[in-house]
């Protein structure tokens, strides 16, 4: 049996984790840096609605998945001008960034509503795809689900590895200490405001051009506030990321089969599913690090040098 | 005057002035830095010497006259133009990244490749400290490091660059005794390398055994300059430095004590182990230690901000709890904490205002407070207590530290405590101010029992009547502060060592 409902589920599991996973790799690369960007959900939807449009314009679902992540970054550059130029609230401009969001996607998309776009689709990896259990399970995916393998070791690398990754960590833990090296803590910001929206965005053109193909209203439905919840269970570590997109993932597509096999259970009860656990589960997790693990200056301003 | 010498300066200023507004924090100064010297900065809070190295550092742009790097005129835009004529600052506030190691910090803001090698550089980290005789663990977290080992990080990270300009700003305020005489010998160690070293410090003592040269800075001018082995007395440093006769051994008689105004009995809470401490009426019991090993929390539960987890506290004879239900506690226990702006005043607040933060006897009727009676009496009150300000209506952030301590000291004491607890009173403040502040607290001696908390051993010898010290939330020893024998081991027990 276990090959018949248990893989299917698991596999399912990883396709529905990925957009997440993309989107709280993002955010804990933006956080990284001390920039707190509550503006995930409408980074997130801009970048699935601008993919799905150059994807169907071009006929290209790669050129649809960079734009995705492109214009998703420059819609996040609204964030930097407001918090790193303006001093603004961190809080209040990336909760504008969401109604807006939202907002512009519902509205420039209603015309699509329905309408396909070239996606990816499956590629089986040779070799790999015949291990026993993880081979059906993690290597007969599309690539965009290989790229997000790759990109949380990416992530670390650069945030622990290089001086660049030294330096926007800095910016988030003391960027007193920062400016004093003679480094602008305003460029790194920056960088993580721009290089966090991107990945936001690629899991935004995820969801149209990889998990559905076809436009619909508000397809994002909450995974971008998730993302932002996840970065706490993850103690703002790219590897633990990985755990807790697949947790949502998880639940996501066990009610999806449920709802597929006609249960009793109200479609709408078992859609909250999803979210209702993971918010527990980050709940508990968080109480043990007690906010130990997030950039001293996360969400703190820094005036830049005159 | 320091004699002309052969080799060029490594920094030349010439007529150096910087004004803010009205006030002129440095007018024509000229100074030269030489490689191979530590030349003292000598001069009170105000004199001008953080405007000077803030001028050097790049943060500030003279007003007139020119920095020479090596015989070429040269303007700093940025820190960063600075930093590569190889001028290094180490801050009195630490820069310092508290959540990576000693080894991500040194390398934060250096040249180098995209990749970082962590092995290749613990091992540069390592030897460099081996060299200057600066040791830190180059793995070890920046959090978990003493003040003295965090120091040395920063100095590490000047020397990493090869900065050939090492400014260290007060560098001895955070360290033990023990700490204070091993930084000498790396800077000792720096200038026998080559670098020259500027030593800004209003520490008389630590200016004479540590540097070559020393310039003394007051309100904004240089008024002298010599080198070391001309000076004949500190008295006469001190004069030059604060411009007239100091009197920082302040006339200490002994008084009768009266009855035990706080007692501790094996008080156990976060940190702190079994502590035990009296305090009589009429005497000054100073708690010395270097910040962090626990006075925190001792404030905390004698100031009533937390109940103590186990143990015995009695204050004017009444159980900790009893003492801090009554409402009248307020009368008989002041607090004068270290953070002046957050703790003791609202810095948005008028002088007026914040005179009735603590104060309201005999200035209110019912639910209405007696505004007119109460400025009135702020006002003559501060003016006992040489507070200088321009009129009650001023806010207490305007005011200078000095100024904001009496403020504190005024309001706190006119209460007629019985007993007083003061934390750092005197800290970040210019030697006139400190003077007064010390003799106000001898007064107050008169009539109530003082438990001092302090860093500073001048202090403590020049005020208490005993001392306790205290180390990772421990009491080492207590002793009377006249028993000289005790007194000389004040240092080592400060780091923990007993014999």
């Amino acid at each position: 049996m276990s090959s018949t409902i248990i893989i299917p589920l698991l596999a399912a599991t990883v396709q529905s984790g990925t957009p997440v996973l993309y989107a709280t790799l993002g955010e804990i690369f933006t956080e990284k840096s001390g920039v707190l960007n509550l503006g995930v959900e409408g980074i997130m939807i801009v970048g699935a609605l601008s993919g799905f449009w150059v994807s169907q314009a071009s006929g290209n679902p790669w050129l649809g998945f960079l734009a995705g992540g492109g214009c998703a970054s420059l819609f996040s550059l609204l964030h930097a001008a407001v918090c790193l130029v303006f001093q603004g609230h961190q809080v209040v401009s990336g909760l504008a960034l969401t109604i807006l969001g939202t907002g512009l996607a519902s509205f420039l998309g209603t015309p699509l509503i329905g309408q396909k776009a070239p996606g990816f689709s499956r590629i089986f990896i040779p070799l790999l795809q015949d291990i026993p259990l993880l081979g059906p399970i993690l290597f007969r995916q599309d690539p965009l689900v290989y790229i997000s393998y790759i990109l949380p070791i990416a992530i670390w690398l650069f945030l622990y590895y290089t001086r660049w990754g030294l330096a926007l960590r800095a910016s988030g833990e003391n960027p007193r200490a920062v400016d004093v090296a003679g480094i602008s803590v305003q460029f790194y910001r920056a960088l993580g405001i721009m290089i966090g929206g991107f990945l936001v965005g690629l899991g935004g053109s995820y969801l149209s051009l990889a998990y559905t193909h076809i436009w619909t209203n508000g397809i994002t439905a909450g995974r971008g506030w998730i993302a932002v919840a996840l970065v706490i269970f993850a103690f703002w570590k790219p590897g633990r990321a990985v755990l807790g997109a697949y947790l949502f993932g998880g639940v996501m597509a066990f009610q999806l089969r449920l709802q597929a096999m006609g249960t009793t259970i109200p479609s709408s009860l078992l859609l909250m599913l999803p979210y209702l656990l993971t918010i527990i589960v980050i709940a508990l997790a968080s109480k043990r690090s007690r906010g130990g693990e997030a950039p001293a200056w996360l969400g703190v301003n820094v005036e830049p040098e005159e | 005057m320091v004699p002309e010498q052969s080799s060029p300066p490594l920094i030349r200023l010439k007529g150096i002035s910087k004004s803010f507004g009205q006030t002129q924090a440095n007018a024509d100064i000229s100074l030269d830095i030489r490689a191979g010297r530590i030349k003292a900065l000598l001069g009170e809070n105000g004199a001008g010497k953080s405007t000077l190295m803030s001028i050097l550092a790049g943060r500030f742009q003279p007003d007139r006259g020119d920095v020479q790097v090596r015989g070429r005129t040269t303007v700093f835009n940025s820190p960063k133009q600075a930093i590569e004529a190889g001028i290094g600052m180490v801050y009195q506030h630490f820069m310092l990244v508290e959540g990576m190691t000693v080894a991500e910090n040194v390398v934060l803001g250096q040249e180098g490749r995209f990749w970082l090698k962590p092995k290749r550089i613990f091992q540069e980290v390592g030897r460099l400290a081996e060299r200057y005789k600066l040791e830190v663990d180059p793995g070890a977290r920046v959090s978990s490091l003493s003040m003295g080992e965090k120091q040395r990080v920063e100095i590490l990270k000047l020397l990493f660059r090869e900065s050939s300009i090492l400014i260290l700003d007060e560098p001895t305020t955070v360290l033990t005794p023990t700490e204070i005489e091993q930084l000498f010998q790396a800077m000792r160690h720096m200038s026998d390398s080559g670098k020259a070293i500027v030593f800004i410090s209003h520490k008389l003592d630590e200016v004479m055994s540590v540097a070559d040269e020393v310039a003394i800075l007051r309100q904004g001018h240089i008024v002298d300059e010599m080198e070391i082995s001309q000076v004949t007395s500190t008295r006469e440093l001190a004069l030059r430095m604060v411009g007239r006769e100091i009197f920082l051994h302040p006339d200490k008689k002994p008084i009768s004590t009266g009855r035990d105004v706080l007692r501790l009995q094996n008080v156990w809470h976060g940190p702190l182990q079994d502590i035990s401490l009296r305090v009589k009426s009429g005497e000054i019991n100073a708690v010395v230690g270097v910040a962090g090993n626990g006075q925190k929390p001792l404030v905390e539960i004698i100031s009533g901000q937390t109940p103590p987890k186990q143990g015995l506290i009695t204050i004017l004879d009444k159980p900790w709890k009893d003492f801090y239900r009554s409402s009248k506690w307020l009368e008989d226990f002041c607090y004068i904490p270290e953070d002046r702006l957050g703790l003791a005043t609202c810095p948005a607040l008028d002088l007026g205002d914040n005179f009735l933060l603590t104060t309201r006897e005999h200035f209110s009727r019912g639910p209405w407070l007696d505004k007119k009676k109460a400025r009135a009496a702020a006002s003559d009150l501060f003016k006992t207590f040489n507070v200088r300000f321009t009129s009650l209506k001023a806010k207490a952030g305007e005011l200078s530290g000095g100024n904001l301590q009496k403020l504190v000291l005024a309001r706190e004491l006119y209460r007629r405590p019985k007993l007083i607890l003061a934390e750092q009173p005197s800290q970040g403040l210019d030697i006139a101010a400190t003077e007064e502040i010390w003799n106000y607290l001898l007064q107050a001696r008169g009539k109530a029992g003082i438990l001092l908390i302090t860093s500073d051993l001048n202090e403590a010898l020049s005020l208490a009547d005993w001392i306790t010290v205290i180390y990772r939330g421990r009491i080492m020893d207590t002793f009377p502060a006249a028993d000289q024998e005790k007194v000389s081991s004040i240092g080592p027990l400060m780091a923990g060592l007993k014999d």
